[in-house]
């Protein structure tokens, strides 16, 4: 049963975080017998910033890439959302509802995926986990199958749903995981790296998949990983995490425009030019026989290039952004702040 | 409730599947709980052999003891067919965050957490407990009442309920102390007064320890007030023990609950 | 592995260097759940309390005042005695943790480095049982000299040395058996089940339970012999009721001899068992490919 004022379809966002903050508190472990004993009179501790702050708006029916190297407080975002773990400060609402109120309302409209943990019954075929979600979710008999035979069909995995858990390999335990976490129709979807450790097919096949649940239902979809295939084949949306902050938050190609500063440009020469001529054109480069590829600053191709031009025979020229695996890793690395408050 | 019922079937089921699925294991599950219970009834028939009653005058004589021990033998298998498989996953759940995934389902966390795997193979000693009690009913004199025949299955559920409440605060208190000790060692150990008749706490050590199992940390009720009621006459006495016992189980639960639940705030406000 | 590995050059033991490294992780390992040890070596106690209270209900109506041939207080003493005979004996973990690691395939870390896989296993243990005598001394004391009045008065020395050459050889026993039980995992996938089932035996036979000697009166039948002759031919009485028994003076003068005697042959055998089990298994092992 769905209440009217928690229907968020229109125009106010699905999910609305504003000025989240989450700290906790970690012991410290300290080294050999000695550190031990000391441990034993006193425990120190320190404080773990995992998120300084916090805001973001989702749209109804976006699917969003959530980016940030190990630590970033990309799951913990996640967890939050998902009202498993409270924040610290702040306040976030995700299809109307305080997440960590944790109304039943609410968590019967989304869903959580976490790659690296499994939700299935492990000894069991996912068949009996699938009937566990049915009986949990309180979905009547006939939308259950033809909802779960309709995602089996899309993943075309109708014979491993028999088999018990432990014999299928990753990929599929992942699809399976996937069909399970969408059988009572989440609107909101949160996958945290559900692609990790998975073969390209296995990508592929889940990216197709994704896509077509998120198109046909109008999910929303938030979604942390380390592959930028994923984000390439189905975000619009990027937000890039970094040491608890916000520090981008647009479109997958804004952020190629934003924070590259060069192009590469991949010369095919009839006759090598001699390394000292290279050099004289001042850029960084890669020899590779007959082929010359430059870094060149953006703004400067245009007035280079002819100079380079000028005095060779050239066969082929093509001029390329940076590979966004490396401009994704120098926003990491930009993003990084001095070290969490010192033990206290 | 009927859907909560709804999904302890599904638990059953599933539970059933699993246990068919390694059928050996199963078997060697029955043989070696069914092994360790046969050890311990040979240990008391030996002492029987020496004696002819456990404390003087307590009325603990042969047939009446191994109602006491037919008793704690089903109180038991409940608790490890029910209860103690899911709680001893909980510390491992905790560890490698399964928790997570619990806590996001719309169903109340506690359930889901307690009694999500059924054991089987406990139903091996509840079934020999069953005909010891009966066996020694039989043989008890006078012959139980009706009353008490009422009584037992009603007092073997408190029993129960105390159990519970006794492993779900013991669980909740992995978290709350941030530890992984085994569940399991803390409740033998904790329970290891219950195995015995109440009668042989005597003394100026006895008298007091009696009265803290009682009704401090009332394990005493657990299997004593039900094998008494059944096997030795009730006495005036007895009432008030049958009323405790009732009361116990009642508070049992409640402060089990408001430990869980102290226990997953505090989870979520100090996990990442 | 495609060779089998031959042992001949490997060290037996670990150097001293890695003595102190394995002591100092056991070390580290205990104090880090130092609250638990405390706590878990007092609990493990307790069923003592009622022994004791389970005994004198016993005798208060049995109206004799020994039970084949124990009082209520050497009952109560006896079954602290096992207490401190079966820390030195058992062994927790190590069965598993061999069959474990063979099933995993973390043993073949062993069969490559220059370290004989059962020196290691001993030393460890060692460094285990040391760090955790250390420990747990101090609770042992405390509840010894709590049940004091229990115990009959000191016995000679010469009793004292054999009991202590007695829990010595109970530990190296214990550990021997243990490990030959963890090798079959190189012939068996599961042997959990297996393990439970020694277990179980174990606690009957070793006379952690009752003293073996009250099953003296049950007759095995027309044989002359009675069940705890039986408990005598088995090499289970060694890692809990012997070394109680020499304590308490039940065994004496030639008869104490030559149950040291049988004692350290089992050592012996259990040695023996344990080396032929880690060769065939490794070579089963390796031929197998793991």
């Amino acid at each position: 049963m769905i209440s009217s004022k928690s229907k968020t379809r229109g125009d106010s966002p699905v999910i609305d975080v504003h000025n989240l903050v989450k700290h906790y508190r970690v012991a410290d472990k300290k080294e050999g017998i000695s550190g031990s004993i000391r441990g034993l009179f006193h425990r120190s501790s320190r404080t773990v910033q995992a998120l300084r702050g916090v805001s973001l708006q989702v749209e109804p029916g976006e699917f969003v890439a959530i980016l940030g190297p190990n630590g970033a407080g990309k799951t913990t975002f996640l967890k939050l959302l998902s009202g498993i773990i409270t924040p610290t400060s702040g306040t976030a609402e995700v299809l109307g509802h305080v997440p960590w109120q944790r109304h039943d309302d609410f968590r019967r409209r989304f869903a959580l995926v976490m790659g690296q943990k499994n939700q299935l019954w492990w000894d069991l075929p996912a068949a009996e986990s699938f009937r566990l979600h049915q009986v949990i979710y309180r979905l009547d008999r006939e939308r259950f199958t033809r909802t779960r035979d309709e995602l089996v069909d899309l993943l075309e995995v109708g014979r491993l749903i028999h088999q018990p858990v432990r014999d299928l390999s990753l990929g599929e335990r992942m699809k399976l995981e996937l069909i399970a976490a969408l059988l009572h129709e989440p609107e909101v979807l949160l996958l945290d790296e559900p692609t990790i450790g998975l073969d390209v097919v296995a990508q592929h096949a889940i990216h197709a998949f994704l896509r077509r649940v998120q198109t046909e239902r109008g999910t929303t979809v938030l979604l942390t990983t380390h592959y930028m295939k994923d984000v390439a084949a189905l975000c619009r949306r990027v937000v890039v995490i970094t040491h608890g902050r916000i520090l981008y938050d647009g479109t997958l190609a804004e952020i190629i425009d934003r924070f590259t500063t060069h192009k590469i440009v991949t010369l095919d020469f009839e006759q090598p030019p001699s390394d000292a001529t290279v050099a004289s054109w001042g850029y960084s480069c890669e020899r590779d026989g007959p082929q010359v590829r430059l870094r060149i600053d953006r703004e400067r191709i245009a007035e280079t290039l002819p100079r380079v031009l000028a005095g060779h025979s050239v066969l082929d020229v093509t001029v390329e952004d940076v590979p966004l695996e490396d401009v994704i890793a120098d926003l990491f690395r930009a993003g990084r702040e001095p070290e969490d408050e010192p033990p206290t | 409730m009927m859907r909560y019922l709804q999904i302890f079937g599904t638990f059953v089921a599933a539970s059933l599947v699993r246990d068919m699925t390694f059928r050996i294991n199963f078997i060697l599950e029955c043989v070696t709980s069914l092994g360790w219970m046969g050890m311990n009834l040979a240990f008391y028939l030996l002492v029987f052999s020496y004696t002819s009653e456990i404390g003087q005058g307590s009325g603990w004589t042969k047939a009446p003891f191994f109602v006491f021990l037919g008793t704690g033998l089903i109180i038991n298998a409940i608790v490890q067919a029910f209860f103690m498989p899911s709680a001893e996953e909980f510390a491992e759940m905790v560890r490698t965050g399964g928790l997570d995934t619990t806590l996001v389902k719309p169903v109340d966390a506690q359930f889901l957490l307690s009694m999500h795997r059924v054991k089987f193979s406990a139903f091996a000693n509840g079934l020999v407990g069953v005909a010891l009690v009966c066996w020694g009913a039989s043989k008890a004199d006078p012959a139980p009442s009706l009353t008490a025949w009422l009584l037992f299955p009603l007092l073997i559920g408190c029993g129960v309920a105390i159990s519970y409440g006794l492993i779900v605060m013991l669980a909740a208190a992995t978290i709350l102390m941030g530890r992984n000790q085994s569940l399991y060692d803390f409740w033998f150990y904790i329970t290891n007064f219950s195995r015995y008749p109440a009668e042989i706490y005597t003394g100026p050590w006895g008298g007091p320890l009696r009265m803290i199992c009682t009704f401090v940390l009332p394990i005493l009720l657990v299997v004593n007030v039900p094998a008494h009621t059944l096997a030795l006459p009730i006495r005036a006495g007895d009432v008030r023990l049958i009323i405790a016992a009732i009361v116990a189980a009642v508070l049992m639960l409640v402060l089990s609950r408001l430990t869980f639940q102290a226990a997953i705030n505090k989870y979520r406000s100090a996990s990442s | 592995m495609s060779t089998a590995p031959t042992f001949s050059r490997h060290q037996f033991l670990p150097s001293w260097h890695g003595w102190t490294t394995m002591l100092s992780i056991s070390v580290a390992d205990r104090l880090a759940h130092r609250g638990d040890f405390f706590v878990g070596t007092l609990f493990r106690f307790l069923p003592i309390v009622t022994q004791i209270f389970l005994w004198t209900a016993v005798f208060s109506a049995a109206g004799t005042s020994t039970i084949a041939g124990y009082s209520r207080n050497d009952f109560v003493a006896y079954y602290l005695l096992t207490m401190m005979a079966r820390s030195f004996s058992s062994m927790p973990g190590l069965a598993g943790g061999i069959a474990r690691s063979v099933r995993d395939g973390s043993v073949k870390k062993y069969l490559v480095q220059p370290v004989d896989y059962v020196g290691f296993l001993m030393a460890a243990r060692v460094a285990h049982k040391l760090v955790y005598f250390g420990i747990a001394a101090a609770p042992f004391a405390l509840m010894f000299f709590l049940c004091r009045s229990y115990f009959p008065p000191l016995p000679d020395a010469t009793t004292i040395m054999a009991f202590l050459a007695t829990l010595v050889m109970s530990f190296l026993l214990g550990f021997f058996l243990e490990a030959t039980l963890g090798m079959l995992g190189f012939w068996f996938l599961e042997v959990s089940s297996l393990i439970f089932v020694y277990m179980l035996a174990q606690y009957l036979l070793s006379g952690h339970m009752f003293p073996l000697d009250m099953l003296n009166s049950i007759a095995l039948t027309d044989s002359g012999y009675s069940l705890g002759d039986l408990m005598q031919l088995l090499p289970f009485q060694y890692t809990a009721y012997f070394p109680c028994a020499v304590w308490l003076g039940k065994i004496q003068g030639p008869d104490l001899a030559f149950g040291l005697l049988v004692e350290a042959v089992w050592v012996v055998i259990a040695a023996v068992a344990c080396r032929i089990a880690f060769l065939r298994g490794t070579r089963r092992y390796s031929a197998y490919g793991g």
